[in-house]
């Protein structure tokens, strides 16, 4: 088997990866797997196949959209951003929100943070993450239908707002 | 700098000594956090000026931290690309920071469980490698120590979205957690494929380098996370921990079935690769990979007296190519550190008699 990169040495570096029930597969010859950082090693943890091989598609919006912001803080729009594949900063996250969900739902699925807040910041905003976590539980609380602890959770979120 | 890579090159990591549940089958397990500063732009995008603000507040948040305050601070600039390739073997630090770069660091700390990357695709890189699989355990280690720098940091962090990153693939608990599994018997019995097909339909991915054909080539793979939105952490940890816990079971039943099938064939098989690797004067990392692999099957089947999977584990990482150069001090030419990779691996057998 040819080396995918130049193909023209014989591959000896062979390269695995599974996401999806879908494999991709990556064979080099020592030469490029070198250039890659990854020949003759004992195994890289942080290398992974999707990140070197797929485009950046995802970030994608329909053709007909043209979208004319800017970041207010790093200057970035949209087109940058879909170029490059990474995000500016906390404010091109804001301003382009609605583009962010879309592409967001596509590699995460439907769903908002409900992982570890951050204890400090501003005391105001550690309130409103607090308020909206427990409102988090109480949508849960509520799918569950466990009814006892909706209205605990109800009475909590009262007694912050 | 050279001291402190030369002090780390004459030690081994701490999660290579084996002290781990499930050792002799998860190599390691390792928990990564990233993080943004809230008023900075995420390093992709940075100017030098902002990556070097970055660098001091974050620096400052590690010299105040008591997990960290002992670490060794590293600046990849003053590396060299042999020395930078030495991280990464170490697992410290990623493929992308042995390109070198304005203000990027790695902190370390000692026994190299814990370390963090600065200014690597995110602000901070935080990192808990531990021995065999206790991934709850690496997840509590990293809260802790993301606690106390936060104490002194502000993160880019939105509620409905969690924490922010450069790369949306990380958005939400900035968490990838992983482990990485020997696995010689399901690989040997052509079962491999079918696992990590299966395990990437739980959203989890699979990867790993393999060989050709029958041949195996070190037969290492790693499960990890692929969501980090919507999950708590606890819950990314523990199907991560669930489903290697799942392929344990069966590596160590394909062992079993290996062993009571072909006992005669994997005693010839550990005596040969023994034979090889105690007799060799030059050798290859590929080959030494696929032999060292069979020994810690043998060792794990009893069939090897006088081992340990520590000592496997050590090997491994002794006789990669940057650790041999930055231990002998010099760069080495590709057969010179074949000719001394068989030294360092007949020297270390040897002491096992
Ligand atoms: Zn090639
Ligand atoms: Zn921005």
């Amino acid at each position: 088997m040819l080396c995918q990169i130049c193909g023209k040495r014989e591959a000896t570096f062979h390269f695995k990866e599974v996401i999806n029930a879908e494999e991709r597969e990556l064979h080099l010859c020592e030469v490029c797997a070198k250039g890659k950082g990854l020949s003759e090693s004992f195994f890289i943890p942080s290398f992974s196949l999707s990140n070197l091989m797929a485009g950046l598609t995802e970030f994608e919006i329909p053709p007909s959209q043209e979208i004319r912001a800017r970041c207010p803080h790093c200057g970035l729009d949209y087109a940058q951003i879909r170029k490059k594949g990474k995000i500016g900063c906390l404010l091109c996250y804001q301003t382009f929100k609605d583009y962010l969900a879309v592409l967001l739902e596509k590699i995460q699925g439907k769903a908002y943070h409900s992982g570890k807040v951050p204890r400090k910041g501003k005391l105001e905003s550690k309130e409103q993450r607090q308020i909206y976590k427990l409102r988090k539980d109480l949508e849960e609380a509520v799918r569950k239908e466990e009814y006892e602890k909706a209205a605990q959770l109800r009475d909590e979120i009262r007694g912050l707002e | 700098m050279t001291m402190i890579l030369q002090k780390m090159a004459n030690s081994s990591s701490l999660w290579l000594k084996a002290d781990g549940p499930e050792a002799g089958i998860v190599f390691s397990c390792r928990v990564r956090l990233a993080r943004n500063l809230e008023n900075f732009t995420f390093p992709p995008w940075a100017k030098d000026s902002v990556m070097k603000e970055a660098s001091e507040k974050i620096i400052e948040a590690v010299s105040k931290s008591d997990y960290l305050k002992q670490a060794e601070l590293i600046d990849m600039n003053e590396l060299s690309s042999t020395q930078r390739r030495f991280l990464l073997e170490r697992h410290l630090i990623s493929v992308e920071f042995t390109e070198g770069g304005n203000y990027r660091f790695l902190v370390v700390e000692k026994g190299e469980m814990l370390s963090l990357m600065i200014n690597e695709e995110d602000h901070l890189r935080l990192q808990v490698i531990l021995s065999g699989l206790q991934l709850m355990e690496a997840w509590r280690l990293s809260d802790r120590v993301d606690d106390q720098l936060e104490e002194n940091l502000n993160y880019a962090f939105l509620p409905q979205w969690g924490y922010l990153t450069a790369c949306p693939t990380n958005v939400g608990t900035g968490m990838r957690a992983s482990s990485m599994l020997h696995l010689p018997a399901l690989t040997t019995t052509h079962k491999i494929g079918d696992i990590l097909k299966s395990i990437s339909k739980l959203g989890l991915v699979a990867r790993g380098l393999y060989g050709e054909g029958t041949k195996s080539e070190g037969d290492f793979f790693q499960i990890s996370n692929q969501v980090t939105l919507g999950l708590k952490e606890e819950e990314i940890v523990d199907n991560v921990e669930r489903v290697t816990r799942q392929v344990v079971e069966q590596e160590k039943k394909a062992r079993q079935v290996l062993f009571k099938r072909n006992k005669t064939q994997l005693t010839d098989e550990m005596g040969r690769a023994y034979g090889v690797l105690i007799n060799a004067h030059l050798m290859s990392s590929k080959e030494a990979i696929n032999l060292l692999s069979k020994l810690r099957l043998g060792v794990y089947l009893d069939l090897l007296p006088g081992f340990s999977i520590r000592v496997l584990n050590e090997l491994f990482f002794l006789i990669t190519p940057a650790q041999l150069q930055i231990k002998e001090g010099k760069e080495l030419s590709p057969f010179s550190r074949d000719e001394l990779r068989a030294k360092v691996i007949r020297e270390k057998l040897s002491s096992l008699k």
